[in-house]
């Protein structure tokens, strides 16, 4: 091709054309589209047709939202990272507990996706359960953005979200598994949504080894 | 003094690796491994993978570190593991994915090893050092960021490209 | 319209009646439904081109309905022309808040190029490096669908491609747009 730049790579690791600028992603600031703003009428219209692809591929909603859930997850191990390196040095901690991952999930990543926290954090009470917690979003600011049928929008969205979430614990090492219940709650929050997070039992062992030691 | 810099996945898998010479002191920047010691290298760094992870979750005290905990923060480790005359440094990314930098000081019959006693890489664990590397760190960290953003990486694939390998280099040369 | 004026409806659309969120959410979630794509077509490019296309038509089909009500704009375009300054400027503006030079006019009026100095698809991308991808996939294909989408909604039969695109190491990315026909004879009297 004509594009082809003269300088051309040698060594089997070089195969890809660089505008003859030379610019690549390498030398695009990380920060610079960190306050960047798009419609949301274009994240909607992607959302719907990725879920109208995914539909036609599928049999039942257990398969579309795993689906889902997976095209999440592969955000969430990105946005781990990326989110991580853009707090101040000095609190550029990796989540080393489940509180501290699941605060980092309340604020920074919803902050990062939404433009505002969870609305709440929950351990489940049931004692059987230590390896259950909750975060809590009264108004899913996704379901706004949904312009396919009503009663499937709500379960499709939030299972795309909790694949977020699945992506940043799985990422920092703390396995999980993520699932999105509506729990609507009369007028006042009809769309508050669960995130039921799930870890995998070592996950809960290894907490309870490293806080004896 | 030479370094080997290893980027490791989260199944213990290699994803990237570079060799390196100091640039301080006049250094070429060319590593001075045999070929045999290379090998060797090889074989370190795996087996101070289990330290990281001991490492990485432990909160103030350090199991086999050689520095103390303090100011060490989450990510990183400074350093973890010592081979004979090989230290190894460590950096965790959020993704679970470590850095590991092995570092072999001059030896003490460099003629230069009077003057440089107090250059970076002399005394690996000492305070200047240990920033150096944590720049050197930092630097990888950011261009490991943009690698991983692209949506067509996927999570413990090797990083083949020759711009991101220029950019490792060019940290190499800044701060080591 | 003058495409000054074009510009400054785009900016006042996009200052005062726009819904935002994140465009790193926008960049993510498409850079997922690519490299979704190449996975379930085993990296058959070409296909995975005509899928986004479509994706983008059927997108297009549906946005121009916002985009009618946001620009307010019920006056139709006085030639293509002017179309193709409505579409950077107040089109691209109020979706992806960038506006591609329209250039490369061809004599008869008829085609011209968008030219894209910012694409917030292609944040953070680089294309596989398996000696095809950058040859074959035109990454931000969604696009042309979506132009083809809303005009036909608007009586515009056109044809877009892609002709160049940075991720391929091209110095510029730019789709080409040409008119084949306006199909307002086909409606009925009715709807005149």
């Amino acid at each position: 091709m004509s594009s082809l730049p003269s300088s051309a790579s040698t060594g089997k690791e070089s195969g890809l054309r660089v505008p003859s600028n030379g610019k690549t992603i390498y030398h695009r600031p990380i920060n610079r589209t960190k306050t960047s703003e798009l419609s949301q009428a274009s994240f909607a219209f992607l959302f719907s047709e990725m879920v109208a692809y995914a539909q036609k591929r599928v049999k039942g909603i257990q398969e579309l939202e795993h689906k889902l859930n997976v095209q999440g997850h592969s955000i969430g191990i990105k946005l781990l990272d990326l989110l991580l390196y853009r707090e101040p040095a000095r609190t550029q901690l990796r989540p080393q507990n489940i509180v501290a991952l699941l605060h980092f999930i309340k604020q920074n990543v919803w902050l990062h996706l939404f433009g505002r926290q969870a609305d709440r954090l929950e351990k489940s009470t049931d004692a059987e359960k230590p390896d259950e917690y909750m975060i809590i979003d009264n108004e899913p600011l996704v379901n706004q953005y949904i312009s396919v049928p009503r009663e499937m929008s709500q379960l499709n969205c939030a299972a795309f979200v909790a694949g977020v979430v699945e992506g940043v614990c799985d990422g920092a090492d703390f396995p999980a598994r993520v699932t999105a219940h509506t729990v609507g709650e009369g007028e006042m929050w009809p769309g508050k949504t669960v995130f039921l997070v799930k870890f995998r039992s070592e996950v809960v062992e290894r907490e309870a080894f490293l806080a004896k030691s | 003094m030479s370094y080997y810099f290893a980027i490791v996945g989260t199944q213990d898998n290699p994803l990237f690796e570079y060799e390196f010479g100091t640039s301080k002191q006049g250094g070429d920047g060319q590593s001075r491994f045999t070929e045999q010691v290379r090998h060797l290298n090889q074989f370190i760094l795996h087996s101070s993978l289990d330290i990281a992870e001991e490492v990485q979750w432990s909160h103030g005290q350090i199991g086999r570190g050689l520095t103390g905990g303090g100011s060490r923060n989450g990510r990183y480790l400074k350093c973890i593991d010592k081979f004979f005359n090989n230290y190894i440094s460590c950096f965790v990314t959020g993704g679970n994915v470590k850095f590991l930098l092995l570092h072999q000081p001059t030896t003490p019959t460099s003629t230069a090893s009077s003057r440089s006693s107090t250059a970076i890489g002399a005394n690996p664990t000492s305070p200047a050092t240990e920033e150096a590397i944590k720049m050197f760190f930092m630097e990888v960290y950011d261009n490991w960021v943009k690698a991983i953003m692209n949506p067509f990486y996927k999570a413990n694939m090797e990083v083949r490209s020759p711009i991101f390998r220029a950019r490792v280099a060019a940290a190499g040369r800044k701060y080591l | 319209m003058a495409a000054s004026k074009a510009s400054r409806i785009g900016e006042e659309i996009w200052k005062t009646r726009i819904d935002k969120v994140n465009a790193e959410l926008v960049t993510l979630t498409y850079g997922t439904i690519v490299a979704q794509l190449c996975k379930d077509f085993e990296d058959d490019y070409p296909e995975v081109n005509r899928q986004l296309d479509k994706m983008g038509y059927n997108i297009g089909l549906r946005l121009i309905e916002d985009y009618l009500a946001k620009s307010n704009t019920m006056k139709r375009c006085s030639n293509f022309r002017e179309t193709a300054d409505m579409i950077s400027r107040v089109g691209f503006k109020i979706f992806l808040n960038i506006t591609p030079q329209v250039t490369n006019w061809t004599a008869d009026n008829n085609s011209f190029s968008l030219v894209f100095d910012e694409n917030p698809f292609a944040d953070f991308v680089e294309l596989p490096d398996d000696g095809r991808a950058q040859n074959e996939l035109w990454y931000s294909n969604i696009l042309c669908g979506v132009l083809r989408g809303a005009l036909e909604m608007v009586q515009m039969q056109v044809e877009a491609h892609f002709i160049s695109d940075v991720l391929r190491g091209n110095d510029t990315t730019e789709m080409r747009v040409t008119l084949i026909r306006y199909i307002d004879d086909e409606l009925p009297p009715e709807d005149d």
